[in-house]
Formats: structure tokens, C-alpha cells, sequence
């Protein structure tokens, strides 16, 4: 096992940049998630790392070696590819055998790990038969097998759940989280499933349009998003972003929505107002730490129902405020229709602030 | 065939007649192709197991009263002249279509995986330059590439003609199997390539195993190009030792003009190896054919 570092990593495409600027490092035994949309340039740092892609500049270190011009072979690195890639001539037995052949281990031996993976994987009894006569599932098996009979450095997994239904994708997430412990193995794994990242890994890293947004634990990445676009990226329903201006009235911070009404900050979130660049500033609030009246409260700002959702355990609710959708959870037993008259009360302990020109989230100090 | 199927499963009842008559229809037009296609060759066969006074009977006799194979004798005797002959251009066209053969696949093989899978300045213009070279009919190239012979001195050697049908098969070839590639996901390769194989040991492990179809096809159509082609055989050779079998047969025979049974059987035994070689093949041919056209 090792840890990895990207330094500085740029890869080009013509004039485009699919990553841009990349650097962060995992450490030896850590489990990371790269989570961001389509097309943001995950595949392609896996790549990097893999040394299937030549990288444009940078550098890349695995273990203690530079290893930005060696072969993939040479990186002590394994890949679970998004659709498998098993070899499709082979047998089961002989899928996992390659990657051993290749490192000219000795038959007995070859057979030994074979078959231990396949008992850890619980696919004995499917040694013998190709690829195209599994199911999904168990193709999955063998992609992940194939990676763990030889033990790498470090671990590459590019979306090895995307194609399982929902159940196997719980079970196999599991799985691959328990894998990880036994281990203590290095793994990189890519989703853009964010509910995979944040109950898998203990660091996500979360890339947009190849930039690395933020980097960090699972829960600083949901409690302390560091702009906008990690603070709708991460949790579900996604956080409601409104944008408002700010005023300072004597010696009060105060916040005015577009249909006119005020907010008043408290003295932290003023002392965040001050720093940013503009007066406008966006208020991010996740569906559960608003809270809906039926009745004027003070501080509360008055708004109507759009639509209602129950979902059994709760009742999501939103809502328009200055042009944007706010999203309320309420428990199922208190009945809101749509059209309704509401009041919403913002946590001020637990609301974001972000510069409205830069999208960054503004501190207190 | 599909389009059909589906309009049939809506409106079953009522489409169903139009099916069966559009399947009768075919089954009768195949019938008619079958016909076309094996009544010369079986009248060809007969004819070869004629004597030769029989062969020139009108009307002529549907099955010979004393069938022989004195005719294939003939031709397979190294003792006789005619079977000399026969053998020597028998063995002058399977070592050109040979050579070819192998060339092409030679060539080919790295050329469509270089076109399928790299991207390098001049690619797309590479691969239709290659292309166009199958847009004009064979003989006009017929004065230029004997000149292009004579010039370096290969007039009236089996080189000249495998250079040319090399010329002729590898455009095909290369794009066929191109195709093939296309459809072999990258990540086969990839993957094999952490496991710990080179670039080229991911190619010969992984993905020619996989491409046999297509490079079986490839290596019928070079064969069976080679094999049949008569006009730049004509042309460019003239020792009688060198001719191969379309040309040889030709001349032979219109030197011998009334051996009807000699000439069939020396067709029939032509098309031997191509029969043979595709009925072997034959499901790999189509694979090839279905699978690199078509993308999934
Ligand atoms: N070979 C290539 N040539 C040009 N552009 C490419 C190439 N490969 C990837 N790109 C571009 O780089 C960007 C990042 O691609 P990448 O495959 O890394 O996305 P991703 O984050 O893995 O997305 P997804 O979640 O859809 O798999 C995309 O905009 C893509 O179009
Ligand atoms: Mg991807």
C-alpha cells in the first residue's frame, strides 16, 4: 500500500482542459471519492493516475516514485473499470489468473490466489464460465476480483456500481467498504453518485469542470462548503440558494428579498456579509435546518406553498423565494397544501453565505 | 426483415397474409438464385466426367452413360505434359494468393488497428486516400502498373502480381478490419495493460484473439481476390511456367479447343480450394461481415 499525490495536474486536449490544475494527496490506506457531474474530468484523472492518458504537466507520485512516464504495468496499481472490460474470450478462472501470469508467478501459486479471491467473492462455482453468461452483478465480481488478486499499491475504481440495480449497488457498496477495511487498501473511486461517496470514503474529492472544488472529509464537505456549486453538488435534496442583497442600517446587517422582505443577521453572519465583494449575497439553507410556521414568528419571512411532496417519513415543501425554489422538510403529520400561506424560519447557527460575484463562501474570520 | 416482424405483431391477423406472401416470394427468389448459381456447376461437374465424344453429343446426355474420371487423371498426372502443366499453374497461383495472402493480413491488421485506434495528424485523410483507390475499375490501372513493372524489372515475375493484388485487397482489407477494431472496447486493452502487459502484448493477447473473425475475412477476400484474378495475370506474364490457373487454363484450352471434359474438370478442380476454404471459414465470414459493419 502507498499514498498518492497529485501535484499541479493538467491533461489537454487541444485547447481544452479536462483537468485542470489537480492537486491533492491520499494518503497510504484511505478510501477517496472523485464525485463531481459528467464530464468533469473524473475518468481522466483515473486515467492519469492509471498512466493510460500521458498527463500534459504535472506530476503524479505513487508510493515514493514519480511515476509520470512509466507504464501502467510498472504503477503497482489496480483498475475496475466502469463497464468491467473482462477479457470476453476468457473464462472466469482465467480472467483472474491473467493479471498473475503476466507477473510470471508460478502456476501453484497462480491457482491459490484464484481461487482464494473467488471464495472472498463468493463466485466459486463460477470459475468456469465466460463473461457474457453472468449477470451484471457477477461480471462486477470478477471486475473487482480481477483487481484484488494481485495486491497493489494502490486501488483505481471508476464507477463499478453504475450499471448494478439499486439493491445490488447497496449490497456491493457495502461489500466494497468492508473490502476496504480488511485491507487497509488505497483506493481512488470515482462516482458521481454522491450518496456513494459520502457513505463510502473518508475523504471526497469533488471536481468541476476540471477543477478540484473541495477536498475533504464527507462531513466537512456537507457541513462547510467552500462555493456554490459544492454546496448544491453535495446532499439531497440539494441546498436552496437564494439570492438577496445586502444593507447595513444602523449598526443592523440586514437582508432584502426581492419581493421586499428583510432578515435580519446575526452578529457572525453580519460579520461574513461584511467580507463579501458585492452587496449581493446568496443564503444557502438545507431543507432541514428551515422551519415552517403557519403563523407570523418573529424573524420568520412570509412565503406561499408551490408544491408538496410527501414522501412517507417526511414532507418535503417548497416554496418560491426571490425567484429561487426553497425546499422545507416537515414531519408527515403537519398537513401544508399547495397555495398555501407559510412562514419560514432560517437557522441562523446553520445557514451559508456566498459572495453572490464569486460564488465563494464567505467566512466570519 | 425487422420492420416486418414488428408491423406483423401489431396487427396480427390481419398483416399475416402479407408476411407469408412476402416470405414466399423470397423463399422462391432464393430458389431462383440457387438455381442460377449451382446449375452451371453442376452441369460443369458432369461434363467433366464425360469422355469426350460424349461431351460434344446434341442433345446432349444428362448423366454421362459411362461416367469417368479419366479427364482428372489426366490432369493430375505428373507423367503427362497436360498434368504438368496443370500442377505447375495449379501450384504458380495457390503460391501467389499464398503470399498475398499473408502480405495483406500482414498489413493490415496493424494498419486497421493504427487507423482505429490512434488519432495522428492526416488520419482521416489517410484512410479515404486508401479508400479511394477502390473507386475506379481495375483496368485502368492496367498500362500505368505494367510500366510501373517493366520499370523496376518485375514484368514476367510472380512479384509483379502480388505487388497489384495487394494494391487491389489491402484497401478493403484494412477497412473491414477496421471496423472490427472499432468495436472492441478500449478498455480490454487497458485493462490489460495495468495487469501488467505491454501495449503490443495487450494487442496480441487481448485483442487479436478477439479480431480472428475479421482477420479470417480479411484473409478469404485476399485469397479469393488473388486466386480468381485473371486480366493483370494475363498481362503481365507471358513465360508459360510462370502462368497461374485462370490464365493457364485459358490458354491451355484454346490451344486444345475440343476437350470439353479436360476443361471442366480443370475448372471444377479450380474452385476447390475456394469452396473448401469458405465453407471452413464461412461462419467466421459472416460474423466478420455482420459485426465490424455494425455498431452496437
Ligand atoms: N480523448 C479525448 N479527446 C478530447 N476530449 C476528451 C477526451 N477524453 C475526454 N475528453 C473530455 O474531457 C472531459 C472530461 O471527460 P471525463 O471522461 O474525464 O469525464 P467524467 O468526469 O469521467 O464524466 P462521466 O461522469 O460522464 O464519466 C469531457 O468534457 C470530455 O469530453
Ligand atoms: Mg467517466
Amino acid at each position: 500500500m502507498a499514498h498518492v499525490v497529485l501535484q499541479d495536474l493538467v491533461k489537454s486536449y487541444g485547447g481544452f482542459k479536462a483537468v485542470n490544475h489537480v492537486s491533492l494527496t491520499v494518503n497510504d490506506g484511505e478510501f477517496v471519492a472523485l464525485v463531481g457531474p459528467s464530464g468533469c474530468g473524473k475518468t481522466t484523472t483515473l486515467n492519469l493516475v492509471a498512466g493510460l492518458t500521458p498527463i500534459t504537466s504535472g506530476d503524479i507520485i505513487i508510493g515514493e516514485r514519480v511515476v509520470n512516464d512509466l507504464d501502467p504495468k510498472d504503477r503497482d496499481i489496480a483498475m475496475v473499470f466502469q463497464n468491467y472490460a473482462l477479457y470476453p474470450q476468457k473464462s472466469v478462472y482465467k480472467n483472474l489468473a491473467f493479471p498473475l501470469q503476466m507477473r510470471k508467478l508460478p502456476r501453484d501459486e497462480i491457482d491459490k490466489k484464484v481461487k482464494e479471491a473467488a471464495r472472498v467473492l463468493d463466485m466459486t462455482h463460477l470459475l468456469e464460465r465466460k463473461p457474457r453468461e453472468l449477470s451484471g452483478g457477477q461480471q462486477q465480481r470478477v471486475a473487482l476480483g480481477r483487481a484484488l488478486v494481485r495486491d497493489p499499491a494502490v486501488f483505481l475504481m471508476d464507477e463499478p456500481l453504475s450499471n448494478l440495480d439499486a439493491k445490488l449497488r447497496v449490497q456491493m457498496r457495502s461489500e466494497i467498504k468492508r473490502f476496504h477495511q480488511d485491507l487497509k487498501a488505497t483506493i481512488i473511486y470515482v462516482t458521481h453518485d454522491q450518496l456513494e461517496a459520502v457513505t463510502m470514503a473518508d475523504k471526497m474529492a469533488v471536481m468541476n469542470g476540471g477543477y478540484l472544488q473541495q477536498y475533504d472529509s464527507p462531513a466537512q464537505v456537507f457541513a462547510h462548503p467552500v462555493n456554490m456549486f459544492v454546496a448544491s453538488f453535495i446532499g439531497s435534496p440539494a441546498m436552496s440558494l437564494i439570492p438577496l442583497e445586502a444593507s447595513t442600517a444602523n449598526g443592523n446587517t440586514v437582508l432584502t428579498g426581492a419581493e421586499g422582505w428583510r432578515l435580519e443577521l446575526s452578529p457572525r453572519n453580519a460579520q461574513k456579509v461584511v467580507r463579501a465583494t458585492t452587496m449581493k449575497v446568496v443564503l444557502g439553507a438545507r431543507h432541514s435546518t428551515i422551519k415552517l410556521h403557519k403563523s407570523a414568528v418573529p424573524g420568520s419571512i412570509p412565503a406561499k406553498a408551490y408544491t408538496v411532496e410527501p414522501t412517507g417519513d417526511v414532507t418535503f415543501v417548497q416554496a418560491f423565494l426571490s425567484g429561487a425554489i426553497v425546499n422545507v422538510s416537515v414531519p408527515p403529520n403537519i398537513a401544508v397544501s399547495p397555495d398555501e400561506q407559510i412562514w419560514l424560519e432560517f437557522d441562523q447557527e446553520r445557514m451559508h453565505l456566498f459572495d453572490g460575484e464569486t460564488e465563494m463562501a464567505l467566512k466570519a474570520n | 426483415m425487422s420492420t416486418i416482424a414488428e408491423t406483423a405483431s401489431r396487427a396480427p391477423t390481419r398483416r399475416r397474409m402479407r408476411v407469408d406472401g412476402w416470405r414466399w416470394a423470397g423463399r422462391i427468389f432464393l430458389v431462383f438464385m440457387l438455381l442460377y448459381t449451382a446449375l452451371p456447376m453442376i452441369w460443369m461437374l458432369i461434363t467433366s466426367i464425360k469422355s469426350g465424344f460424349a461431351a460434344t453429343q446434341f442433345p446432349p446426355q444428362w448423366w454421362p452413360d459411362e461416367p469417368t474420371l479419366a479427364s482428372y487423371q489426366k490432369l493430375l498426372d505428373p507423367q503427362n505434359s497436360v498434368g504438368q502443366d496443370f500442377l505447375r499453374f495449379f501450384w504458380n497461383s495457390l503460391f501467389v494468393s499464398t503470399v498475398t495472402t499473408i502480405l495483406s493480413v500482414i498489413v493490415a491488421v496493424p494498419a486497421a488497428y493504427a487507423f482505429s485506434r490512434f488519432s495522428f495528424p492526416g488520419r482521416n485523410f489517410l484512410f479515404f486516400a486508401v479508400l479511394l483507390r477502390n473507386m475506379f475499375p481495375a483496368v485502368i490501372f492496367l498500362v500505368p502498373l505494367f510500366i510501373l513493372m517493366r520499370a523496376i524489372g518485375l514484368v514476367n515475375t510472380h512479384g509483379s502480381l502480388i505487388l497489384t493484388y495487394l494494391t487491389f485487397g489491402l484497401p478493403l482489407a484494412i477497412w473491414l478490419l477496421k471496423g472490427f477494431y472499432d468495436n472492441i472496447p478500449v478498455q480490454l486493452e487497458q485493462a490489460a495493460r495495468i495487469d501488467g502487459a505491454t501495449r503490443f502484448q495487450a494487442f496480441i493477447m487481448i485483442v487479436m484473439p478477439l479480431s480472428t473473425p475479421g482477420i479470417i475475412a480479411t484473409a478469404i477476400y485476399s485469397f479469393i481476390g488473388a486466386w480468381n484474378e485473371y486480366i493483370y495475370a494475363y498481362t503481365f506474364l507471358s513465360k508459360n511456367e510462370q502462368l497461374t490457373l485462370p490464365v493457364g487454363i485459358q490458354r491451355f484450352f484454346s490451344e486444345n479447343t475440343t476437350d470439353f471434359p479436360g476443361l471442366m474438370a480443370a475448372s471444377f478442380m479450380m474452385s476447390v480450394p475456394v469452396v473448401v476454404l469458405f465453407l471452413v471459414l464461412q461462419r467466421y465470414f459472416v460474423r466478420a461481415l455482420t459485426e465490424g459493419a455494425v455498431k452496437h
